[in-house]
């Protein structure tokens, strides 16, 4: 009998489009994910195959996600059909089994949910086999298939997802009898593995988080967290690890609450309880038996009343319902969640400002907001009809554009009710923190030019949808699509205009220094734009509501003809005409005023570009040695003048005939050469040649004047130029300046893309060279633009900003209502600098001739002081062990949150505002990671300013690496604390390890470093940490220091990281000059396992301590492949006398050991009895799986 | 005085149903009823009346109101309790009505308590004002129906099988709500039951398969009848029989045994006897020995 239910069950699906529907969308989804690089799941796939089987399981795992609602509908439906079809008294009066119609129903849903998200496969099948068919995609992107990983996938993901959630949606269904109810079941599950993920996000409690995460994501992504690209391509994921624990977890939870419900469940329905009406006592004083005298009203005073009326029922029955209550609740908690976890930043936490409450506010609502104008629109539309009031509603004298109004207005209300209460909950948070600067205001102004307008036109446009429709579940699957496909089909379209993405504004970002910044005025253009969009829709709407039964669509546009009133046709002319208008001042704005290139476009740009003038790229061209700005910003307008005054200097042995440059068209340039002929002017590149009628001759400089101007106009689509601002203004020189020559770095570098462009393969750097001279002419910072520069710099701004440029203050004075300033290098530096703006407090300290000063917003006065003496301890440590330091001031500038990093130039130092001033240090000590970024731009001032890298492989390596190590050893001279040295260097380590298994192309080992971050900061600093220990700190100074003196502000051929490695050797005793090999020129990895550890203790009241070690190590290629190196290393023991976890624990005893044989066991004899043993306590070596490395101490029991 | 003016009017719907074949009726002041069978269209003719539903063709006048022309004008005097009567949930009956009287256009807040208030009492509901209307019994719906029927001084007043399901009790104070407020409007009352019409109303009409099959006062009705009414009691399996051999107006069972009613002028013969005819024959004759 249970296979009956079974087939029961199974077949009454198929005969419905439900299933078709969602195995369609599912594959489709897959489908356009796998031969289109626009669409994403869940992430770029990178270096591996589009079919690769960590790809397959990845999109499974977050596709399982969404098919949870599926299987909401398919438990549910199963649950509930004969209750709902009151069939359920008819069939359970029948002689049948209850285990059989329960399981049978149950597993029969089960296997109907999992349906769907077979689309999974099929997508990735017909796209592996298409896409390249049709070349959407190339061949080699597609990797073979493992019929194993879809089997793996189904029974480790599929099954058991479904399995689970089913559980607790048969369950609720079988007891609450309510759709709503197992939906908001299926939200719980979901939301409960965001809050999971928020809540265990921090790198300590993976382990926890992965073990809690339902649907066995998180687990995946531990397990397969430092791949390499050849394992995700082959590996399928297998019934091991975290996950395999994870999912018997959740099996055994879900087959306890299937039971629990079996057992609870009862074929005898039980009895609602009667609500017994209250007696209530006869009151007569408010009878009223004569008919009282009234008028009626049909003026727009009473469309007024009508509106408050219908508002209120509206307004009333959403906030009563459940489905609210739900929704509402739950966006509470997850934004009480998120702010209970902080805004962390490197273990410091920042202060809770007002933008981060806003931007969490904003993340936190859109879900939910979403979900609320979809569902209540169709709710409210058909609200009367559901409850067969709509035929006395209808009847009465009221127009149905006011009624329609009143839905929309309830829907905006509700919405707007959820951000206002998400605004209290974090002023709560922020009082109860101890920060006190509540911007009200601003909380009120981010609501209303960002939230409102788009929940008017959304809500607007879904009551449409629904009106339109007449059908609420078409209605929900059309707004569906609107919200959600339409972006996606844009994106492919490759469209980019707010104007034809329903409700979209150019982005929004708020700045304590910046405010709300330029983009304000295009979005408030945008959003009356899309107001009055909805209005129309919602006038349309008024017309093709159905009162009564209306009958077809054609009925419904004929009775149009006969309902409408000349008023109201004037209400939609005027409307329309406003929408016309606004629309035709915006395009003219975003379209006309200030083009803009989509993606495509601009690649294709990119790739003509090459294509046309690649071939000028080794045209000799002179360098700059000297460049005279001047530079005039006007904040307010955003406008920036700028004559630059550049001498340059033709350092090659052959006269030069011809300059070259390369324009950037958001900048208006035009470039003066006496005694030249602009013989070319491509516009559309923005490619110029200049014939000199005279030859420059080597070793003769001339001079050339450059006009250019940044000029603000009108609005934008999208603000295209972050960088001029009102306040905080930030430009580069190479901003203010053409390009000289062809510029390399517009080329387009993807790989698969220069394929699908036909352009050749390109290396992400040229070959290191040994002994390199003719390729080692250029710097990987100016590209051969120049070598060492002087600068001087007059810059004005307005009366009530500070303008800085690079060097020393000359002089500074007024003039008219602005403010002048002169600045000069000190020293001929990199052509590497910026100018910037802004209304600055500033902090200024001397230190041994040195002006420390700190140009910061006056909101943030926070760190200003430790700031300061950060840079003071750089100065000092690096001036003691690197060099002298060629600059009279050392400037950090605070520049607005759009970007969030620090930079540094000769001598100053941009830093985002977003990153170090706002974060709260009051309770740290000194090695935190504000400091650190202090020291390593601090320490670029030698490793980069002073000495820079040929532009080749290797060159970030005594750039990032060295400015990593510095920073460390000024963190590690303060601290003195190894274990704090270890925390924080797991953040880099972990950096390099995920950095390597995203890899797109190719891992290259240190030394040849081709400007990666997890290989220069986060292998580099790793490396370089554990050579000082290894070798000495002092041993590795002297290298970097005679290196310097070497190399400092040489003219070029530039140095490559291999004349770094010759002055390192010498520093390097015979017996570990393996090192060199092992961690700059190879890639190797070590796996340590600690497998015993006892101890006896001895006669002489002494420990003794046996460790069983198991040693490894490997030795990777560029795609990942490994093998094995004979062992030979000297590894460290420890012993720790406390161990609570990582960060706090204290070393007793360690030792360095020669580890030469890959099963050792080790004697030790100690004092006392440490708690825990550790291989590599201070985790110097790059080991994937640390975990096993520590160990307990047992009794040895023979 | 007010008058209602149907003229020929139609309606098919998509399925071919004729729902109103050709309808002519003209309505003074009074309740009128309008009787037939399940499906006859009376219910598409109320819709059609309340401007919820659009004909095919013909016309309908309140006084010099085209309904079609001008749905706005009838609505604002016109109260329509349709067949189907729901509310929304949580919502008090004194909600519920305050709603459709600002609806109705009684924008003075005053005013519209106090027609509230006296409302609820005609109803008999006063003290139930602050009790959700979905928990209400079916009569006191019924009854929270009527009255927001009752809103805004209408002319028109179209109650649409108003007493099905309802108790007798309930159905005679229904009743007696009704005779109230018939006097100086027009009421229009549909419905299958006969009782409420012959208790109620001084005009009628009875429709069938769309059309009009007879209109006038339910007395002249009786009196063309009398005397042509015959009935028996007889076998069951005699039924099909007398159903081929004679004019059968209606069987029904008495005591467990059928007793038909005959239309004939004259008496058809052995076993009938002649009987005062009531409102269910003239019900059945037109019903059903026209169709």
């Amino acid at each position: 009998m249970f296979l009956e239910f079974l087939k029961l069950e199974i077949d009454s699906a198929i005969r419905k489009p439900m299933i078709y529907i969602f195995f369609f969308v599912m594959a489709l989804l897959v489908f356009m994910a796998v031969v289109s690089d626009n669409v994403v799941i869940g992430g770029t796939v990178g270096n591996v195959y589009k079919n690769a089987p960590y790809v397959i399981t990845n999109y499974v795992a977050i596709l399982s996600i969404f098919g949870l609602l599926i299987a909401a509908a398919f438990f549910n439906t199963s649950a509930l059909k004969d209750y709902d079809n009151n069939f359920s008294e008819i069939l359970f009066s029948t002689p049948i089994n209850k285990a059989s119609y329960f399981f049978g129903r149950f597993f029969g849903a089960l296997i109907l949910a999992t349906i769907p998200l077979l689309g999974v496969f099929m997508g990735f099948l017909l796209g592996a086999e298409l896409g390249p068919k049709f070349d959407w995609i190339s061949a080699d992107r597609i990797g073979p298939f493992q019929f194993s990983t879809f089997i793996n996938n189904y029974l480790l993901f599929i099954l058991p997802n479904m399995f689970f959630a089913g559980t607790i949606i048969f369950a609720l269904a079988n007891k609450f009898k309510s759709t709503v109810i197992s939906f908001v079941g299926a939200l719980v599950i979901i939301i409960g593995y965001i809050i999971s993920g928020t809540l265990l996000s921090d790198i300590d409690n993976e382990t926890i988080g992965a073990l809690a995460d339902t649907f066995g994501i998180r687990a995946f992504s531990i397990d397969s967290k430092y791949f390499t690209p050849i394992e995700k391509n082959t590996v399928s994921v297998g019934f091991s690890g975290l996950l395999l624990i994870n999912r018997i977890i959740w099996l055994g939870l879900g087959t306890l609450i299937l039971l629990v419900s079996y057992f609870s469940f009862s074929f005898t329905t039980k009895n609602k309880k009667a609500k017994k009406l209250k007696a209530s006592v006869k009151t007569d004083e408010n009878a009223n038996l004569t008919l009282p005298e009234y008028s009626l009203n049909y003026n727009s005073g009473a469309g007024l009343n009508q509106f408050v009326s219908f508002f209120k029922v509206n307004l009333t029955s959403i906030i009563k319902s459940t489905t609210f209550k739900i929704l509402f609740a739950f966006s509470a908690i997850i934004l009480i969640a998120n702010l209970l976890n902080g805004f962390e930043y490197f273990g410091l936490q920042s202060y809770p400002l007002t933008y981060k409450m806003m931007d969490l506010i904003d993340g936190t609502s859109a879900i939910f907001v979403i979900i609320i104008l979809v569902f209540f629109s169709g709710e409210l539309i058909w609200r009367d009809r559901a409850n067969h009031i709509n035929e006395v509603i209808d009847a009465t004298p009221h127009s149905s554009f006011i009624s329609l109004l009143a839905k929309s207005v309830s829907l905006i209300v509700v919405a707007s009710t959820i951000n206002f209460f998400l605004i209290l909950i974090s002023i709560c948070y922020q009082l109860v923190t101890g920060y006190t600067n509540i911007e009200l205001g601003l909380y009120i102004q981010n609501f209303l030019y960002t939230s409102l307008p788009t929940y008017i036109t959304w809500g607007l446009i879904l009551i449409f949808i629904q009106v339109l429709l007449n059908n609420k579940y078409i209605g929900y699957f059309v707004s569906v699509i609107v919200l959600f496909l339409l972006d996606i089909l844009f994106l492919i379209l490759d469209v980019d205009s707010n104007m034809l993405k329903i409700g979209s504004t150019p982005s929004l970002t708020y700045s304590d220094i910046n405010g709300f910044g330029a983009a304000l005025t295009s979005v408030h253009w945008f959003n009356l734009y899309w107001i009055l969009f909805g209005v129309l829709f919602l006038l349309i709407a008024g017309l093709l509501w159905v009162r009564g039964t209306a009958g077809n669509f054609k009925n419904r546009i004929k009775s149009i003809k006969k309902h409408i009133t000349p008023k109201y046709t004037l209400g939609i002319t005027i409307v329309a005409i406003l929408w016309v208008s606004t629309a035709g001042f915006v395009y003219y704005n975003t379209q006309i005023l200030n083009k803009y290139k989509t993606s495509d476009e601009q690649e294709e740009l990119q790739v003509e570009y090459e294509k046309t003038y690649k071939k000028y790229q080794n045209v000799n061209q002179p360098q700059i040695t000297k460049v005279k700005y001047h530079i005039d910003i006007f904040p307010k307008k955003r406008d920036v003048l700028v004559k630059s005054v550049v001498t340059i200097k033709n350092n090659s042995n052959q006269p030069i005939d011809s300059l070259h440059y390369t324009i950037d068209e958001s900048w208006h340039t035009k470039i003066h050469i006496k005694g030249a002929e602009q013989v070319l002017n491509d516009t559309k590149f923005g490619y110029q040649i200049y014939q000199l009628k005279e030859a420059l001759q080597p070793g003769k400089s001339m001079r050339l004047i450059i006009v250019s101007s940044y000029i603000t106009t009108g609005f934008e689509n999208n603000v295209s130029n972050l960088s001029v601002a009102e306040n905080g203004t930030f430009i580069n020189n190479f901003d203010v300046l053409p390009s000289f020559g062809y510029n390399e770095s517009y080329e387009i570098s993807d790989k698969n893309d220069r394929k699908k462009f036909g352009l050749p393969e390109k290396d992400r750097m040229p070959e290191l060279e040994a002994n390199c001279t003719a390729n080692c002419m250029s710097n990987y910072l100016t590209n051969g633009s120049a070598d060492w520069v002087d600068v001087e710099t007059f810059i004005s701004t307005s009366s009530n900003q500070i303008a800085i440029a690079p060097g020393s203050l000359v002089k500074e004075w007024k003039e008219g209502d602005r403010n002048y300033y002169h600045y000069k290098v000190d020293h001929p530096s990199q052509n590497f600098y910026a100018f910037m703006s802004g209304r600055f407090e500033v902090a200024r300290k001397k230190w041994n001739g040195i002006d420390i000063e700190v140009y910061y917003d006056k909101k943030h006065p926070y760190n200003v002081e430790m700031m300061q003496n950060a840079v003071q301890n750089s100065l000092d440590y690096y001036i003691t062990n690197f060099g002298p330091y060629y600059h009279k001031q050392a400037r950090i500038i605070e520049f607005p949150r759009y970007a969030s990093f620090a930079q540094a130039f000769p001598g100053t130092m941009p830093y985002s505002e977003s990153i170090g001033f706002i974060i709260d240090l009051t309770d740290e000590d000194k090695n935190n990671v504000v400091d650190a970024v202090i020291a390593h731009e601090m320490a670029h001032q030698w490793w980069a300013h002073q000495v820079v890298g040929a532009t080749m492989q290797g060159a970030t390596m005594f750039s990032e690496s060295f400015a990593e190590y510095s920073s460390l050893m000024v963190m590690k001279k303060s601290t003195k604390d190894d274990i704090k040295m270890k925390n924080f260097l797991k953040y880099d380590l972990n950096r390099y390890l995920t950095g390597r298994s995203r890899e797109v192309d190719k891992e290259l080992p240190l030394y040849k470093v081709e400007n990666q971050t997890h290989i220069h900061y986060g292998k580099g600093s790793v490396i370089l940490y554990a050579l000082q220990d290894y070798i000495g700190e002092e041993k590795v100074n002297n290298a970097m220091r005679s290196f310097l003196e070497e190399y400092r502000y040489q003219k070029p051929p530039y140095p490559t990281s291999l004349d770094f490695l010759r002055h390192l050797e010498s520093q390097v005793p015979d017996s570990l000059h393996y090192l060199i090999n092992d961690w700059f020129k190879e890639i190797t990895l070590y796996d340590f396992r600690l497998m015993k550890a006892n101890y006896t203790i001895l006669s002489n009241n002494k420990y003794e301590i046996t460790l069983d070690i198991e040693a490894k190590k490997l030795k990777a290629d560029t795609i990942g492949n490994e093998i094995e190196l004979p062992l030979d290393e000297w590894v460290d023991v420890g012993f720790y006398s406390v161990y609570d976890d990582e960060e706090n624990a204290t070393i007793m005893h360690q030792e360095r050991i020669k580890f030469d044989k890959d099963k050792m066991s080790l004697t030790f004899t100690l004092d006392s009895l440490p708690v825990k043993v550790a291989i590599d306590p201070r985790r110097l070596l790059i080991e994937r799986v640390y975990k096993d490395n520590l160990r307990s101490l047992t009794e040895k029991t023979d | 005085m007010a008058i209602l003016k149907i003229e020929n009017l139609t309606k098919t719907y998509p399925n071919g149903v004729k729902a109103l074949d050709n309808v002519n009726i003209e309505i003074t002041n009074g309740m009128f009823g309008l009787l037939g069978p399940n499906g006859a269209g009376k219910s598409s003719l109320m819709r059609t009346l309340a401007t919820l539903q659009e004909a095919d063709g013909g016309s309908v006048m309140l006084n010099d109101i085209d309904v079609f022309k001008n749905p706005t004008e009838l609505r604002k005097t016109l109260g329509y309790l349709p067949q189907e009567f729901g509310v929304y949930p949580k919502i008090t009956a004194e909600q519920l009505l305050d709603h459709v009287a600002v609806l109705k256009g009684i924008t003075n807040g005053k005013e519209r308590k106090e027609i509230v208030s006296y409302l609820l009492n005609k109803v008999n509901l006063f003290e139930k004002r602050h009790q959700s209307v979905k928990g209400f019994s079916g009569g006191m719906k019924q009854r929270i129906g009527i009255a927001q029927a009752l809103i805004g001084k209408p002319q028109l007043i179209i109650v649409d099988e108003p007493t099905a399901g309802l108790d007798p009790g309930e159905r005679n104070r229904f009743h007696n709500l009704l005779a109230d407020v018939g006097q100086e409007v027009i009421i229009i009352l549909s419905t299958h039951i006969v009782d409420d019409v012959r208790e109620l109303c001084s005009n009628m009409a009875v429709m069938n398969l769309g059309k009009i099959v007879y209109q006038g006062s339910p007395i002249t009705v009786i009196d063309d009848l009398r005397g042509k009414v015959w009935q028996k009691s007889i076998e069951r399996s005699e039924v099909a029989d007398y159903k081929n051999n004679f004019n059968v107006i209606s069987d029904k069972m008495v005591a467990g045994k059928p007793i038909i009613h005959v239309f004939a002028d004259t008496n058809p013969g052995a076993g009938f006897e002649n009987v005062e005819p009531n409102l269910e024959d003239v019900f059945f004759t037109k019903v059903n020995l026209q169709s």
